[in-house]
C-alpha cells in the first residue's frame, strides 16, 4: 500500500476532467440563468428553506445574480486552469452557497458537483494543459501522484454504488415503482414510446438500472470491459435525459466518467484539442530541457529544506523528452492524504445515517438527502396549515401566499420543511397581530402509488416543535414497509 | 490496476445481455399487426383521451353554453327595448339558465379560457355593488382591470335584475323612470357585450387553432395538455367549488365566521344550491369522461387512471372507484341542503361545513393521488425524483 501513494501517472486525465467539469458547470449556470430560474427560485420567493446549521445562507436579492456570475466565471477559470487555486476555492464556495440557499431545489447532482469542486481545490489539476502552467513553467507537471486521479474515480464509484444499493428495495425491484408510474407518461415518445405501456418495461428498466449502478464502477475500472461500460454510461444517461426532467446531470456524468479512461486516451484528446485551438506545443509538454543529459533518473529523494511543491525532472534511459513530476513534500502528503481519507470515510458513512431513525426512510425522509438516492420515489402531498391564537382567532393559510409551487410541492412531503414553514407562519402571524399563535398542519401524502394518508400529527403544535437531527415523533406511521437498504 | 478477470467475464456477459435485451426490444417493430394485444395501450394514449375531451366534452359544452348565452343576450336586449314585468321575468329565466350552463364550462381552465382568464369576466362574486353603481354613474367604465371583475358577469347581473329593490315594480322603476335609467340599461348592455366578446373569443380560438394544439400536446410536463387540464380542473374543484361555494360562505376557511352574503347568486338566493350541484356534477362527469351529447362515458381521467393501473395497494380498489365513492359522499351531503344556501348558512351552517369537509377529501384525492398516479409535473424546475 505504501508504494501506491508513491506511484505517479500522467496528468492528462486530471486536466481533461478539470476542463470538462468547468465547462459543464459553466453550462449549467448559463442554462439556469437563461431559463430565468435565478429570479424565479431565488429572488421572487419571500421565504426560503435553509439547511440545518446553515440558516445564515440566504439569497442576497439582486446580488444573487452576481453570485451566479462569480460561480460561472470561476467555473470558466477552472476549465482554463487560470488562477486555478483561487478559482477552485471560489467555485466550491459560490456553488455550495447557491445550493444551501433553499432546500427545495436540492438535487443529488448539485451535491455531487459541490463535492467534486471541494476535491478540486486540493487536486493538482492545473499542472498540465492550463493557462497557469503555461504562464509559469515551474508549475508545469506531466506526472502527478496517481491517487489524485483515483480519488475522483473513487467518488464516482461511490455515487454509482450507493445509487445502486439504494435501488435494492422492495418497491423498486418487486413493484417496479416508481418507474411503473413514470414511464407511461412518456409513451408518446416517437419510436420507443409504445414500450412504456408495458409493465415489463418498467421491471426491465428497474432491474437493469440497479444492475447498471452496482456494476458500472467496476466495469469502468477494467480495461477489457471499459469500452462497453462507457457505451452503457452514454446509453443509460441519454435515456434518463430523454425520459426525465433531470437537467444537466446525465451530461455531467457522461463527461465525468471519462476519468476512468487511461492516460493515453486523454493525451490524444488534449493533443486534438490543442491542435483545434492552435495552442503551442508547450501546452502539452515541457520545452526541450537545457540540462538534457544531466538528468536524474527515477523518483528521487526530495531535496532537503523547502516546504512548497517541488518537482524532479526525470527521463528514461532511452533519452525521450524530459518528464516533470509533481511530488508532494511529506508534510503536504500527510495533510492531503489525511484530508482525503477523512473525506471519503464521511462519504461512505453518511448515506447510512438513516439507520439511526426508527421511521420508514422513504416516508419520513430522515437521513434521505446526501445519500445518492435518486429517482426512487413518486411522492406527492398536500398540506393545509391552520393558525390559531390565544384569543381564538383562527386562520387557514393559503400556502401560495408565501411559497412558490416548487417550494410548496417539496415542503408537502418533507417534515423538516413543514416545521420550518410552520415557524415562519408563527412569526408572520405574530407580526400580524396574532398572540402566541399555534400552528397545525392537516397533511396528506402519497408515496409510490399508495393511496394518500395523513403525514403529520394534526394535533401537534408545530410552532413549538424544533427541526433537529433527532427523530421527529410527530410524523405519523407509514403503515406499510419498504424492505431493503 | 485492479484485476477482475474472473468477474469480468460474468459482468461482461450480463452487460451484453442487457444491451441486447434493450436493443432488441427497442428495434423490433410490433410483430403482431392488427389490434393491439395490450388493451391498456389505447387507455394510456393521451391523444385519444384529449381528442375525446375536446370533441365530445369541451367543444359541445361551449356550444351548449353559447346557445343559452345567446338566449340571455336576446332577452336582455328585449328587456332594454321595453323594460316591463314580462321582459324582466324572461330575462331572469334566461339568466338562470345561462348561469346554470356556465357551471358546466367554468371547469375547462385550459387554453384560451386560461390565457384570457375567462372566469374573471363571468363569475367573480360577491358582486361589488358600490363599484357597479359607480360604473353606472360614470358610464363606459373599463371592465378589463382585476378590480372590475366583481362588477361584471353573472354576479353583477344578479344584482342588477334581482337585487336593486325589494319588489319587481321597484326594480322596474330603476330602469324606466329613475334618473339614471338609461345609464343603468347601458351598463347591463356593456356587461352583456363584455361577456359575449370574451366568450366568443375563447370559443373561436378553440375551434380555429387551439383544438389541434390541444390534442397534440400529449406530454405530461407543464406545457402538456393533460397537465394543464388537471391543474385547471383541480383548481376549479378546490377553489371555485369547495371554497367559493361552501368554504367561504360557511366560514369554514376564515376564522369560522359565516358570511352568508358571499353565497353564489346571492340576490336570487334560491338557485345557489342548484348552481353548486350543477358545477359539482360537471366535475364528476368530466372525471368520468362523459360525452356531453350522448351521456356515455368515453376516454377521460377515469379510463386513463384505470389503464395506468392506479389502485389503492392496501385495499386493491381502483383509484377511480375510491374517487367516485368520495364524489358520491359529497353528493350525499349536498342532498341534505335546501335550495337557498344563504338561508342554509344562517340556519343550518353545520351542513354547509359538512359539504366543505367532504369536498376537501375529494380535493386531496384529485390533487395528490390522481396527479401522482398520472405523474403530472407542476413546475419547470429540474428534478431527480423527489
Amino acid at each position: 500500500m505504501g508504494r501506491y501513494w508513491r506511484t505517479y501517472t500522467s496528468a492528462a486525465p486530471l486536466a481533461v476532467f478539470r476542463i470538462a467539469f468547468g465547462v459543464m458547470i459553466l453550462g449549467s449556470i448559463v442554462r439556469f440563468w437563461a431559463k430565468g430560474w435565478i429570479d424565479e427560485l431565488y429572488i421572487k420567493p419571500t421565504f426560503f428553506f435553509p439547511y440545518y446549521g446553515f440558516e445564515f445562507v440566504k439569497p442576497v436579492g439582486d446580488y444573487t445574480y452576481l453570485l451566479f456570475a462569480v460561480c460561472g466565471l470561476s467555473a470558466l477559470l477552472v476549465a482554463l486552469g487560470w488562477f486555478y487555486r483561487l478559482a477552485s476555492v471560489l467555485l466550491f464556495l459560490s456553488f455550495t452557497y447557491i445550493e444551501l440557499m433553499d432546500k427545495s431545489t436540492y438535487l443529488n447532482h448539485y451535491y455531487f458537483v459541490s463535492l467534486v469542486a471541494f476535491l478540486l481545490i486540493f487536486l493538482p489539476a492545473n499542472g498540465y494543459f492550463s493557462v497557469d502552467a503555461y504562464r509559469n513553467r515551474s508549475g508545469f507537471y506531466e506526472q502527478i501522484p496517481r491517487w489524485t486521479i483515483d480519488s475522483l474515480r473513487l467518488l464516482m464509484g461511490i455515487v454509482y454504488l450507493y445509487a445502486g444499493l439504494a435501488k435494492l428495495n422492495s418497491d423498486w425491484l418487486l413493484e417496479a415503482l416508481p418507474l411503473r408510474i413514470w414511464l407511461p407518461g412518456r409513451n408518446d415518445l416517437p419510436g420507443i414510446g409504445f414500450l412504456f405501456n408495458y409493465r415489463e418495461t418498467a421491471f426491465a428498466f428497474s432491474w437493469l438500472g440497479a444492475l447498471y449502478d452496482l456494476s458500472i464502477p467496476f466495469l469502468l475500472l477494467n480495461r477489457f470491459t471499459r469500452p462497453f461500460a462507457y457505451a452503457a454510461v452514454v446509453v443509460f444517461h441519454v435515456l434518463t435525459a430523454v425520459l426525465f426532467p433531470i437537467g444537466m446531470f446525465p451530461y455531467i456524468m457522461i463527461v465525468a466518467a471519462l476519468v476512468f479512461f487511461p492516460a493515453g486516451f486523454h493525451q490524444r484528446l488534449l493533443a486534438l484539442l490543442g491542435g483545434l485551438l492552435r495552442l503551442p506545443a508547450t501546452a502539452l509538454r515541457l520545452a526541450p530541457h537545457p540540462l538534457k543529459g544531466a538528468e536524474r533518473i527515477g523518483v528521487s529523494k526530495p531535496p532537503s529544506g523547502g516546504g512548497g511543491l517541488y518537482s524532479t525532472e526525470q527521463a528514461t534511459n532511452s533519452g525521450i523528452p524530459l518528464v516533470k513530476t509533481l511530488i508532494y513534500s511529506p508534510a503536504q502528503s500527510r495533510f492531503l492524504l489525511s484530508l482525503f481519507i477523512i473525506f471519503f470515510i464521511i462519504q461512505i458513512i453518511v448515506p447510512f445515517r438513516y439507520t439511526l431513525y426508527p421511521n420508514e426512510l422513504f416516508w419520513s425522509e430522515e437521513g434521505y438527502r446526501f445519500s445518492w438516492r435518486v429517482m426512487l420515489m413518486e411522492k406527492m402531498g398536500n398540506v393545509q396549515f391552520k393558525v390559531v391564537d390565544e384569543t381564538g382567532q383562527q386562520m387557514m393559510v393559503n400556502n401560495e401566499d408565501h411559497l412558490t409551487k416548487l417550494q410548496e410541492k417539496m415542503m408537502a412531503t418533507q417534515p423538516d420543511m413543514l416545521v420550518q414553514f410552520a415557524h415562519h407562519l408563527r412569526d408572520y402571524y405574530t407580526q400580524h397581530g396574532f398572540r402566541n399563535p399555534k400552528v397545525f398542519a392537516d397533511t396528506y401524502v402519497s408515496l409510490n402509488g399508495r393511496l394518500g394518508k395523513p403525514y403529520i400529527d394534526p394535533t401537534v403544535n408545530l410552532a413549538q416543535e424544533t427541526d433537529s437531527f433527532r427523530p421527529k415523533k410527530w410524523i405519523l406511521p407509514f403503515g406499510d414497509e419498504i424492505k431493503g437498504l | 490496476m485492479v484485476h477482475f478477470s474472473w468477474k469480468t467475464v460474468a459482468f461482461l456477459a450480463a452487460f451484453m445481455a442487457l444491451i441486447w435485451a434493450c436493443s432488441t426490444s427497442k428495434d423490433t417493430p410490433d410483430p403482431t399487426p392488427g389490434p393491439d394485444p395490450n388493451p391498456s395501450n389505447t387507455g394510456t394514449d393521451r391523444k385519444v383521451l384529449l381528442t375525446n375531451i375536446a370533441d365530445n366534452i369541451i367543444l359541445p359544452s361551449y356550444a351548449n353554453f353559447k346557445t343559452k348565452f345567446d338566449l340571455m343576450l336576446a332577452k336582455s336586449d328585449a328587456f332594454a327595448a321595453k323594460p316591463d314585468q314580462a321582459s324582466l321575468t324572461a330575462f331572469r329565466q334566461a339568466w338562470v339558465d345561462a348561469y346554470t350552463e356556465w357551471q358546466k364550462v367554468e371547469l375547462f381552465d385550459v387554453g384560451p379560457a386560461e390565457s384570457k382568464t375567462l372566469r374573471y369576466f363571468f363569475n367573480i362574486y360577491p358582486a361589488n355593488v358600490t363599484g357597479i353603481e359607480e360604473n353606472i354613474v360614470a358610464g363606459n367604465a373599463s371592465l378589463e382591470l382585476p378590480a372590475s371583475y366583481p362588477k361584471q358577469g353573472f354576479p353583477a347581473l344578479d344584482y342588477l335584475i334581482n337585487g336593486l329593490a325589494a319588489t319587481d315594480d321597484a326594480i322596474l322603476l330603476k330602469y324606466t323612470t329613475a334618473a339614471d335609467a338609461a345609464k343603468r340599461l347601458a351598463y347591463v348592455k356593456q356587461i352583456m357585450t363584455q361577456m359575449n366578446t370574451m366568450f366568443t373569443a375563447v370559443q373561436t380560438e378553440w375551434t380555429a387553432t387551439y383544438r389541434d394544439k390541444f390534442i397534440n400536446a400529449t406530454g405530461i410536463d407543464v406545457s402538456g395538455s393533460l397537465s394543464k387540464l388537471v391543474n385547471g380542473y383541480v383548481l376549479n374543484y378546490e377553489r371555485y367549488i369547495r371554497s367559493g361555494k361552501f368554504g367561504i360562505p360557511s366560514g369554514a376557511m376564515v376564522n369560522g365566521v359565516p358570511s352568508p352574503e358571499k353565497v353564489e347568486a346571492f340576490y336570487k338566493k334560491d338557485i345557489s344550491l342548484i348552481l353548486a350541484k350543477t358545477a359539482h356534477q360537471a366535475s364528476i362527469d368530466f372525471f368520468n369522461g362523459k360525452d356531453v351529447k350522448t351521456g356515455k362515458e368515453g376516454p377521460g381521467f377515469k379510463t386513463y387512471l384505470t389503464a395506468l393501473g392506479a389502485k389503492d395497494s392496501q385495499s386493491g380498489k381502483l383509484l377511480v372507484e375510491v374517487i367516485n365513492a368520495q364524489f358520491d359522499a359529497s353528493n350525499a351531503k349536498l342532498g341534505t341542503l335546501k335550495p337557498n344556501l344563504y338561508d342554509e348558512v344562517k340556519t343550518n351552517n353545520a351542513a354547509m361545513v359538512a359539504v366543505y369537509t367532504e369536498m376537501q377529501k375529494a380535493v386531496r384525492m384529485l390533487k395528490v393521488d390522481m396527479t401522482s398516479a398520472m405523474s403530472i409535473t407542476i413546475t419547470y424546475a429540474d428534478n431527480d425524483g423527489d
